[in-house]
């Protein structure tokens, strides 16, 4: 039996990173022969400081279950304060997302630097079983089927895809 | 309970200061144009006026019913009034504080304005008639919040004495502190209706003086970051943008909760991010000009305990 | 035919209809708002306040899907929307207004082109207006030359009687039939009064006039100075009942995603921007122009009406005031 029916569900991890740290983190715990789920799929960023929370808000409406946001620890970005931006204005947006009603445990920040290949495994690996446990992210993905009752057509193929979520 | 929060007198003051003042600025050619406000059609209703001659100075008043922020006008992303010289310009406490912060994002120059200050008691909720008398039920919510009755810092504010002001309970606290303790599931449900009505008609963003982008990120399609249709989808991610898009910037004015032809409570999210970013930052809108709000600037010491 | 039917019944009809499956969709309260909606049932329905957006949505929805594509490979499998797929509807408790409003639309989606998706939703409803008993100072149908017991539109016509219940003219095939598929609800008329109707104090306007004079002053100061104000949102567009500019958009991915047609408005910026970067109508003076242009003159040249029906809702809800039917007014003294 392979892992996918083994577990029913596997989460989809969108991971937003910066280049210089948390990208050569990663890939330091690839060169290294570490395991960690595949689950994640890393988007490469100049810094942090460029991550736009609309970002985040993209990719829960495509289809995450989890994102994660890692950069360079503060003090170490290579654009000297593009960290500590980040930092205040995730800071602010966790809380937006908190009071629209988004459970937080779905979205994970993080400073991983080049050199912590091991911190990178287990950062995902976490985020990675709190969303496996937590289920699929139904929010957002139901959203997007939904219409203005003007708007709606009773096809039976959307039917069937509201109730494949 | 029907309680008359204020005595008439004072907005016939107001309105005289604001007539004799307007017609010595233009006469006087201390200003070029002033924007202010003027009665309409329908009884008791007031709009905002542009005017440019002495002559039509008697057309400006204040009421209860001068509900606009007419900051917005000042912006870049209004083109219509004639920004060469000096502009006067009627603001009440809470449309100061959005000049104020459009003056530390650099749009305006404090040397260009000519500020008109009102007294100002609160004006009338979006949900009444415009000929209501204003009272503890028909005043708005922002103004049972308020804590600027007075601008500061105006080159003229009327010297009249403002009645006591009643302690309101204020709406937005007690409902941001309800859905706070609302579990996520029921939060969402509550956003998710609310939304849902939303029809993208973008009155929220254009009586805003802070969305004064040129291009809105919404209105663009390289990349499209946000769906333009007015479906649940597009509508919650516009509505969360926008929240976030003015965090540390809102000054409080509530023009976007009170255009909403739809009632969407959008003022409730710009006042959960203003209560954040002052647990957060210390920062809070007022009238003093900062150069950095506080998503534009960091500390060394941020608060980093949601980071891993 | 007059026939009068009780309140109670009314709810047992439209219970019936709702039961059989057909779309009833009439004035409730939505998340704190009126508006149409479907109802579930009957005690829904709401009739003393205007919703606030037209019933121009039952036949032209906010927001709709018209095709959807899918990519596979190298083939890309398109989709179109079924129109028979539509749903049975019966619209009730329309203001005279918004059914006014609907023949206006008629007139432009079966002019040249022939929107299926349009007319096949008009096809499947039959309209119940409701006489008006609620008029405030934005209210000016009676300017436009309507009234509160304006019928045009309506395929039944509901009167409130004195002493309840509802006195009921049938105007079309489909009122007739409806009138007759449950003629155990409906009496003799039992020649009630009515009860008092809404009085709006706007005066009557003359049409002519103001499109003659619209015809010689596309360049006129008035613009500018009833329209600096303008803030160039789509509001006043969006709750009109009878204004029906839409826009087309691709939503998706590179896998999937639909075509959708969305409402469009006149007052935004975007509205005319070429892709060149080039924008006819650059300052909201001009693009406010237009909003008149259209109603007042453009409609008519073609069409031989007025594309306003003076429910009064752009009045009520524009940021900044910009009151049309005091424009009009403007214009029919100049």
């Amino acid at each position: 039996m392979n892992q996918t029916t083994q577990h029913g569900f596997e989460p989809k991890i969108i991971a937003f990173v910066c280049t210089w740290c948390t990208y050569a983190g990663a890939d330091l715990a690839g060169t290294s022969r570490m395991q960690y789920p595949a689950n994640v799929r890393v988007l490469k960023f100049p810094c942090t400081g460029r991550i736009d929370p609309v970002f985040i808000l993209k990719a829960f409406q495509q289809g995450a279950d989890g994102v994660l946001v890692s950069g360079c620890h503060p003090g170490d970005c290579h654009y000297i304060a593009g960290n500590f931006h980040a930092r205040r204005r995730f800071a602010a947006f966790r809380k937006l997302l908190e009071f629209i009603g988004v459970d937080l445990s779905r979205l994970q920040f993080s400073w991983v630097s080049a050199a912590e290949g091991g911190k990178w495994v287990e950062v995902v690996t976490d985020l990675t079983e709190k969303v496996r446990a937590m289920g699929p992210m139904v929010e957002f993905k139901e959203l997007a089927l939904e219409e203005q009752w003007s708007g709606v057509i009773d096809t039976p193929e959307l039917k069937e895809a509201y109730n494949a979520i | 309970m029907n309680i008359h929060v204020l005595d008439k007198s004072i907005y016939t003051a107001v309105t005289e200061a604001i007539r004799s003042e307007a017609t010595r600025l233009l006469t006087a050619g201390d200003v070029t144009v002033i924007v202010g406000y003027a009665a309409a059609r329908r009884k008791g209703s007031a709009q905002p006026i542009v005017i440019t001659s002495s002559a039509d100075a008697d057309k400006l008043i204040f009421t209860p019913a001068c509900v606009n922020n007419l900051a917005v006008y000042l912006t870049k992303a209004k083109k219509e009034i004639p920004k060469g010289g000096k502009i006067g310009i009627v603001v009440k406490g809470c449309d100061l504080k959005a000049l104020v912060g459009l003056m530390g994002e650099s749009q305006l120059k404090r040397e260009e304005l000519y500020l008109i200050g009102v007294p100002c008691v609160g004006v009338l909720a979006s949900t009444v008639q415009p000929a209501t008398e204003l009272t503890a039920e028909t005043i708005a919510s922002k103004c049972r919040e308020c804590d600027a009755h007075l601008p500061s810092g105006c080159d003229l504010l009327p010297n009249v004495v403002l009645p006591p002001m009643p302690q309101l309970e204020g709406k937005y606290s007690a409902e941001i502190a309800r859905l706070e303790a609302l579990p996520p599931a029921e939060r969402w449900a509550f956003w998710k209706e609310q939304f849902a009505k939303c029809i993208k008609c973008y009155a929220c963003r254009q009586v805003c003086p802070f969305c004064f982008c040129e291009q809105c990120l919404c209105d663009r399609n390289k990349p499209q970051m946000v769906d333009t249709t007015p479906r649940p989808a597009g509508n919650t991610a516009w509505h969360i943008v926008r929240a976030m898009h003015l965090a540390g910037r809102c000054a409080g004015c509530a023009e976007c909760e009170r255009v909403c032809p739809m009632d969407i409570p959008l003022n409730l999210l710009n006042r959960k991010m203003a209560k954040e970013l002052k647990e957060l930052f210390d920062y809070e809108a007022g009238f003093e000009v900062n150069e950095k709000g506080p998503l534009s600037t960091y500390t060394e010491k941020d608060d980093q305990s949601f980071i891993k | 035919m007059q026939k009068y039917i009780s309140q109670q019944n009314l709810n047992t009809l439209l219970d019936k209809l709702i039961t059989k499956g057909i779309r009833v969709v009439a004035p409730r309260i939505s998340a704190g708002i009126p508006l149409y909606e479907p109802l579930k049932c009957s005690d829904e329905m709401v009739t003393d306040q205007l919703p606030r957006r037209s019933a121009k949505e039952a036949f032209f929805p906010v927001c709709e899907e018209i095709m959807s594509y899918e990519k596979e490979g190298q083939q890309v499998k398109l989709t179109d929307v079924d129109p028979a797929r539509f749903p049975e509807t019966v619209l009730v408790g329309v203001r005279p207004c918004d059914a006014a409003a609907i023949p206006v639309l008629d007139a432009v989606f079966s002019w040249d082109y022939k929107d299926e998706f349009f007319l096949e939703r008009r096809r499947k409803t039959t309209i119940i207006g409701l006489a008006c008993t609620t008029a405030d100072d934005a209210c000016f149908c009676t300017a436009v030359g309507l009234s509160p017991a304006e019928t045009r539109g309506s395929d039944l016509f509901l009167t409130l009687l004195d002493g309840g219940g509802y006195a009921c003219e049938s105007y079309s095939e489909k009122g007739e039939a409806l009138i007759n598929g449950n003629g155990e609800l409906f009496s003799e008329s039992n020649n009630a009064v009515p009860f008092h109707l809404a009085a709006p104090q706007a005066e009557k306007i003359d049409l002519k006039k103001v499109k003659a004079w619209l015809d010689e002053h596309f360049e006129d100061p008035l613009w500018d100075g009833i329209a600096v104000r303008c803030v160039g949102c789509g509001a006043c567009a969006f709750v009109c009942p009878a204004c029906h500019c839409f826009d087309i958009v691709d939503e998706g991915t590179e896998k999937n995603g639909k075509r959708r047609k969305s409402w469009d408005a006149c007052g935004f910026w975007k509205f005319t921007h070429h892709a060149s970067g080039h924008n006819p109508r650059d300052l909201q003076p001009k693009r406010y122009r237009n909003r008149i242009m259209h109603k007042f003159k453009y409609y008519d040249d073609k069409f031989g009406q007025t594309l306003c029906t003076g429910c009064g809702r752009c009045v009520r809800i524009c940021p900044v005031g910009i009151d049309i039917a005091a424009i009009v007014d403007e214009i029919n003294k100049k």
